[in-house]
């Protein structure tokens, strides 16, 4: 079976995605730049513009999801790609120390290893994820995160002595 | 956090992950009173690319179920790059997927220099997409070794590993290492290349492509064991590796044509000609026929790196103590095994408040839970060879 993948020039058609999306979705921020579109949404709705990026847009890949430790909120940016040069970077902010941001892995099943790596290094929860276990660390007697920013290494160093 | 917040994520990690996140299959019994076979494979297997632990749930001699376990050579690379300073996250990078160093350091330098926004001497990027595809070339055919040697035939590897010593020893020669390079920096590279060197590559490349054909395509391809037990094993559709995240030539095989090279171009990759190998089977074969292929394309893109080649700097000047602005830089280059994409977070000071590194392996390893049941258990290394992830690429 063959996949059709997006046609037409590039510029216009990241033009109407961004339509799309101002249309469809309460969004905090959107810009195109570059081939590439930005968009900062809330939580609640990341499975529904993700969604919407892979059926009405044709984005087809999920590259990875980046989780970042702003101590106190946890900042997600889900790269996904076109496989034509165009990127969907979609951001959103998890409030709390607890975080807890519904599964995309119905949308790109791919999501599934990359939000479990997400749960081992962070401690963000995905509901609905179909298999939700740590990838690297042990599954059991273990229960730090380590990425958080409050998980300490040994070996810290600053550099404030160096010129 | 609210109570409600609590109780969606205890139910979210209970319910979904302890649960089926099972490391044994229940006690099932089939309609003779016959139960399934769990078993281990790894994570110290002599057939396993590196250390991973595969539990396998036996039906007979048919996978039924496959879960990968990982985490034996876990690092915790991101968290250490997070105290270090951004030039010293370089050396670093090359431990990640150690047959593709160049590839690495080349995809965090990118992200780097996106956030810094500077001049690279053109020079300097020839040399980078020279030394990038010499080392696709080091890594293509000795996974087609590997894959043979998976197989039962011991002969192939030594000579993709003979091919790949001679490589090694130009890095030797242009690096001063034969693995760790710690060559392509923040701003250009290391070193010129020794000015003996680009004869050195035109004679090695003259030298491969008179024994690639008999060495590499006559003695495998038409071999009729080697076809038996690969032509048909681990078949995925397009949608399925689409879905499954696979980038590389997993994907390739399968007839999808995507390349980082062309569709997100970087570097000098737009000024120099080459094709973008594909295959429609999407089997083990198939990905051996787009190793085979993308080799010779990397012959095509060394030559004309050599041939374009401009004099001058190697090295931007840039200042001992990098402090990016606030912000995220992004760097994506084609590895052999696929897309590796850096994401680096900095918050102003001069180490990187955040890195995130998107591995070929770890993604296309997704292929195993999916495309393994259903195959018989010596079937399961020739997928690996499909694959062809690398323990440190995977583990991080």
């Amino acid at each position: 079976m063959a996949v059709t993948l997006p046609e037409g020039n590039l510029q216009s058609r990241l033009k109407s995605y961004l339509d799309g999306f101002n249309n469809q979705h309460g969004l905090e921020e959107s810009a195109v730049e570059n081939n590439v579109v930005r968009l900062v949404v809330p939580p609640e709705i990341v499975p529904a513009v993700l969604t919407m990026a892979r059926e009405a847009l044709g984005v087809l890949h999920l590259a990875f999801i980046t989780v970042v430790d702003r101590q106190g909120s946890f900042e997600l940016t889900y790269e996904l790609l076109d496989l034509r040069g165009g990127i969907v970077r979609v951001k959103t902010t998890i409030e709390g120390e607890e975080p807890v941001i519904d599964t995309v892995t119905n949308i790109y099943p791919t999501a599934n290893w990359h939000e479990r790596e997400a749960y081992d290094m962070f401690g963000v929860a995905f509901k609905g994820h179909p298999d939700l276990r740590r990838t690297y660390m042990w599954q059991d007697h273990f229960d730090h995160h380590p990425l958080l920013k409050s998980f300490e290494i040994s070996t810290r160093r600053t550099f404030e002595g160096l010129r | 956090m609210s109570m409600l917040g609590q109780d969606k994520r205890e139910e979210s990690i209970t319910l979904s992950g302890r649960e089926s996140g099972r490391l044994a299959s229940p006690d099932v019994r089939d309609e003779f009173g016959l139960e399934t076979l769990d078993m281990n494979m790894g994570p110290q297997h002599p057939a396993m690319h590196g250390l991973l632990r595969l539990i396998l749930e036996l039906d007979g001699e048919t996978v039924v179920r496959c879960d990968p376990v990982m985490g034996y050579l876990h690092r915790c690379q991101e968290k250490i790059a997070e105290n270090r300073m951004y030039p010293a996250v370089i050396p670093l990078t090359d431990r990640l997927d150690y047959f593709a160093n160049m590839h690495n350091e080349h995809g965090y330098v990118l992200a780097v220099e996106d956030l810094l926004d500077v001049e690279i001497p053109p020079r300097a990027e020839y040399i980078r997409v020279l030394m990038c595809e010499l080392m696709r070339l080091a890594s293509h055919i000795p996974s087609l070794g590997f894959l043979m040697l998976e197989l039962g035939a011991f002969t192939p590897i030594l000579y993709c590993f003979r091919e790949r010593e001679r490589i090694q020893t130009i890095f030797e020669a242009v690096t001063g290492a034969r693995m760790m390079f710690h060559y392509i920096r923040i701003g250009g590279v290391k070193a010129d290349l020794p000015p003996d060197i680009p004869q050195k590559i035109w004679d090695y490349l003259e030298g491969l492509e008179q024994r690639f054909q008999s060495d590499f395509v006559d003695l495998i391809q038409g071999n009729e064991i080697f076809i038996s037990r690969t032509r048909g094993v681990g078949t995925m559709s397009q949608e399925k590796a689409l879905e499954m995240g696979l980038t590389g030539p997993p994907l390739r095989c399968t007839g999808v044509d995507f390349d980082i090279r062309r569709d997100y171009p970087y570097s000098i990759y737009p000024e120099l000609e080459f094709d973008v190998i594909t295959d429609q089977a999407g089997d083990v074969e198939a990905s051996y026929r787009v190793r085979i292929a993308e080799a010779l394309q990397s012959i095509r893109l060394i030559k004309q790196c050599l041939e374009k080649m401009p004099e001058g700097e190697v090295m931007g000047d840039l200042g001992r103590r990098l402090r990016p602005a606030e912000g995220d830089g992004f760097g994506r280059v084609e590895s052999p095994r696929g897309e590796f994409s850096v994401h680096v977070v900095s918050d102003g000071s001069d180490t990187p408040y955040r890195v995130h590194y998107r591995d070929p392996s770890f993604c296309n390893m997704q292929l195993l839970q999916e495309v393994i049941p259903g195959h018989y258990l010596p079937d399961i290394m020739p997928i690996m060879g499909l694959i062809d992830p690398v323990s440190g690429g995977w583990d991080k």
